[in-house]
């Protein structure tokens, strides 16, 4: 049987049309949701070839590009964490309109954490976390190192604040650009506030933390406190942040693996 | 921790193994990961270790050690070699 065509569709979400694509179209379906800023683009082929997968396993993935990114429409700097958040349910609910069972919810890196929160507010019985993001302050703080460090390296001695001023221009409201993506003073509040492990212990569903290379140390006692999580380590290159395309062809099959699962029970 | 950062220290000690391994990863070193000891110099040393390179092992250090690295914690010292680095990573863990 040859591979279904992926669709590429606009949904009407709750601030504007919302790009996305269908791989596959039947059985049980999971949405994906992806990182921020430079990330996101880094990642797009591990998505796509996760939604292959899954097609070809019988079921489907529905990849979101939320309100300001990607092809969606809306720019960066309007959106916040709530928009997206509420992206993502509006995707869910739009997979159950069309009878596709919404079983899980994947995300990477601070998708991740959309992710459990977007299962929680719409009753999705599972959350997969690629790589998850733990705390959004020091996520935030290594973006700004980092965008020092480009500034630094392009011998921008001028541009090359320290992440201290980096952090007093966002609190005087201005917007940085931070490896060709905008960060409003806005974003870069709601994104301190994430914490994996309260979004983990306020979702009652299964929880399947991957982690590409090591798993962070805090990982097990984090789990231990959700009400039902598990831990998968798989080798890999962190796709999501070289510069060249890269793949974690393990994590594809873990994934698959876990949501496989999900058909048989 | 002893002052004198030894290859069979290392060997023993899983803050090593697991900082080799994030620095074959952030590096993308590959197969040369494997030869990283103590004594490996890396600022100024390995091409590959510039401020993007800084920036992105100090993500990595924080991320898989659950630390939060402070800006002034940082000098040019502290990414002399691998064992320069693995003791700053131990000391921060020790205090943490």
């Amino acid at each position: 049987m040859d591979e279904p065509t992926p669709q590429p569709l606009f949904l009407d979400g709750p601030r504007g049309r919302l790009f996305a694509v269908l791989y596959g179209g039947d059985g049980p379906a999971a949405l994906w949701l992806p990182p921020f800023g430079e990330e996101m683009n880094r990642s797009r082929r591990m998505a796509a070839l996760l939604g292959r997968r899954m097609a070809a396993a019988g079921g489907a993935l529905l990849v979101l590009d939320p309100f300001g990114t990607g092809d969606s429409e809306g720019e960066t700097t309007q959106a916040r964490w709530a928009d997206w958040r509420a992206d993502a349910v509006h995707a869910l609910g739009w997979l159950r309109a069309r009878r596709l069972d919404a079983r899980a919810v994947i995300g990477l890196r601070l998708g991740a954490v959309l992710a459990l929160e977007a299962a929680r507010a719409a009753a999705v019985p599972r959350a997969v976390l690629w790589q998850p993001v733990v705390r959004g302050r020091r996520y935030l703080q290594q973006v700004l190192r980092i965008r020092m460090a480009a500034a630094l390296a392009h011998g921008d001695r001028g541009g090359a604040d320290s992440v201290t001023a980096l952090r007093q221009r966002l609190a005087a409201g201005e917007i940085l650009e931070i490896g060709g993506h905008p960060m409003t003073p806005e974003m870069a509040t709601d994104i301190e506030a994430l914490d994996l492990g309260a979004a983990g212990s306020a979702f009652a569903g299964r929880i399947d933390w991957l982690a590409v290379g090591e798993a962070p140390v805090v990982a097990p006692r984090l789990l231990g406190d959700w009400r039902d999580g598990r831990l998968v380590t798989v080798d890999g290159p962190s796709f999501w942040s070289t510069e060249e395309t890269t793949t974690a062809p393990a994590l594809l099959s873990a994934t698959a693996a876990l949501l496989t699962e999900t058909v048989v029970a | 921790m002893s002052s004198t950062l030894t290859r069979a220290d290392a060997a023993a000690d899983p803050v090593f193994q697991r900082l080799r391994a994030l620095l074959t990863d952030v590096l993308q070193l590959g197969e040369r990961g494997a030869h990283l000891t103590p004594e490996t110099e890396l600022l100024g040393a390995l091409p590959e270790f510039d401020s993007m390179a800084v920036a992105s092992v100090v993500a990595g250090i924080e991320d898989s050690f659950d630390l939060i690295v402070e800006d002034d914690d940082l000098d040019a010292e502290t990414f002399r070699s691998v064992g320069t680095l693995w003791r700053f990573v131990a000391d921060r863990l020790a205090e943490a």
